[in-house]
């Protein structure tokens, strides 16, 4: 039998690169169009934004073929996956980072036309003892029960595993409900100056990763139901856990700033125009 | 519907494979295109997890991982990519053997002691009777341990 005389796994062609890259083209012109008001650019940015969904879906679905189907992912791939997996999520930190940027150079030094005041003027913030209170206890919950799915499946323990993972995604879904529930109850707008866009822009962000977080471990679940995952071979498990506990970290800095710090007491403004 | 047609679809395409009408591609297109069509080997596939287990590693692997992890169990490393290691000068007499599965190697010498000089890289040739460091005339020979065809098509 022929063997590779190296552990690195040498990838095949492939149409999915290019599909991607297509995709991508595709998706971010028609966005340019639909914001800029051209014709059908809502449709072609819905195609768009398919053909990456799908693009993403068959890639990794062959990177799973690869890896638990044909074995070609050996000790030495497996670290460089994880390693990619952290040095994506260090890109997430920094991107976030820009959004918690935003956020303070509009909240340390708040402008004439805020009030001079954080919360602006006029702002009836989220009272963060509330709903986010209750949110911030959901998902940390969720990590603990992501931490006892993982130990279990380290155990050997598949009933464990699958009801650990299973509690962390139901958790995942309630607060993406609540926070949708505060988002439709909230007395602002993602349009209501600062405040408002940095508020959701943040808030946003971070729903739409909680979203992708809960994708993720949704396929690490039906992985574990068909006994993909073994006790010390779980790459995609790992990664799925490294991005969630990230998610994790983001909202208790977002709880912390935009709740405690941005949010609380709006100010009293004395012969206010607003009632 | 989409999955039945599938399946019907593969299973005539390897009835032909079978048949031998058409002919496997040697370079495949998809990297799931092999298994499809049959291209399993047998001796590489462990027992699985048996129903309502976790697996270990060593019962689910295929595949290339499944020979790392089965020469481990032997206490050996299936893939040597650690550096080569220089204990004495070589020379003519008794060179340092590089071991190498293609017909050349690229070696960094550093003289001996390591990192005497700069590295200066070479290329060990299998046809050359040995290679020479320009800087300390260290000697180096290929040993030659893979198969002259290098099958899958891989020109790395």
């Amino acid at each position: 039998m022929k063997f590779q005389p190296h552990p690195y796994h040498l990838v095949e062609p492939s149409p999915w690169p290019l599909a991607a890259s297509i995709a991508l083209l595709t998706s971010t012109v028609s966005a340019v169009c639909l914001f800029h008001g051209y014709s059908h650019g809502g449709v072609i940015l819905t195609m768009g934004l398919l053909a990456v969904l799908s693009t993403m879906g068959l890639w990794w679905a062959d990177v799973i073929r690869e890896g638990t189907f044909l074995g070609h992912h050996t000790l030495r791939v497996q670290r460089g996956l994880i390693l990619g997996v952290i040095l994506f999520i260090v890109s997430e930190c920094f991107f976030f980072l820009s959004i918690f940027w935003a956020f303070f150079d509009a909240a340390l030094a708040p402008t004439v036309e805020l009030g001079c005041a954080w919360p602006p003027a006029g702002i009836q913030p989220i009272d963060p003892w509330e709903w986010p209170l209750v949110n911030t206890i959901l998902l940390l919950s969720s990590g603990a029960t992501a931490t006892w799915s993982h130990h279990a499946l380290i155990a050997g323990d598949r009933k464990d595993a699958l009801l650990g993972l299973a509690c962390t995604l139901v958790l995942a879904l309630i607060f993406t409900g609540i926070q949708l529930y505060e988002y439709y109850e909230a007395s602002f707008t993602i349009s209501d100056g600062a405040f408002g866009s940095a508020f959701f822009f943040g808030t946003g962000m971070h729903g739409l990763h909680v979203l992708i977080g809960t994708i993720f471990l949704t396929v690490c679940f039906y992985r574990l139901i068909n006994y993909h995952l073994t006790k010390h071979h779980h790459v995609g498990f790992e990664g799925g856990l490294l991005y969630w506990h990230f998610v994790d970290f983001v909202w208790i800095i977002l709880y912390i700033f935009f709740y405690h710090f941005g949010g609380g007491e709006p100010p009293i403004i004395k012969n206010s125009p607003w009632p | 519907m989409l999955s039945s047609a599938l399946r019907r679809t593969v299973g005539s395409a390897r009835l032909l494979v079978a048949k031998g009408v058409v002919r496997q591609p040697a370079a495949r297109a998809f990297s799931v295109l092999g298994p499809r069509l049959g291209e399993v080997n047998t001796s590489m596939i462990g027992p699985g997890a048996k129903p309502g287990t976790i697996p270990d590693d060593i019962e689910q692997a295929t595949g290339i991982e499944r020979a790392e992890l089965l020469a481990k169990l032997e206490g050996k490393e299936l893939f040597d990519i650690d550096g080569l290691k220089i204990t004495a000068m070589g020379t003519k007499k008794n060179p340092i053997m590089v071991k190498s599965v293609d017909t050349n190697r690229y070696v960094g010498c550093s003289g001996f002691p390591v990192d005497s000089h700069e590295t200066i890289w070479l290329c060990v040739e299998k046809s050359h009777e040995f290679d020479r460091c320009p800087e300390c005339g260290q000697v180096f020979k290929l040993d030659f341990v893979g198969t002259e065809d290098k099958g899958h098509g891989h020109h790395h």
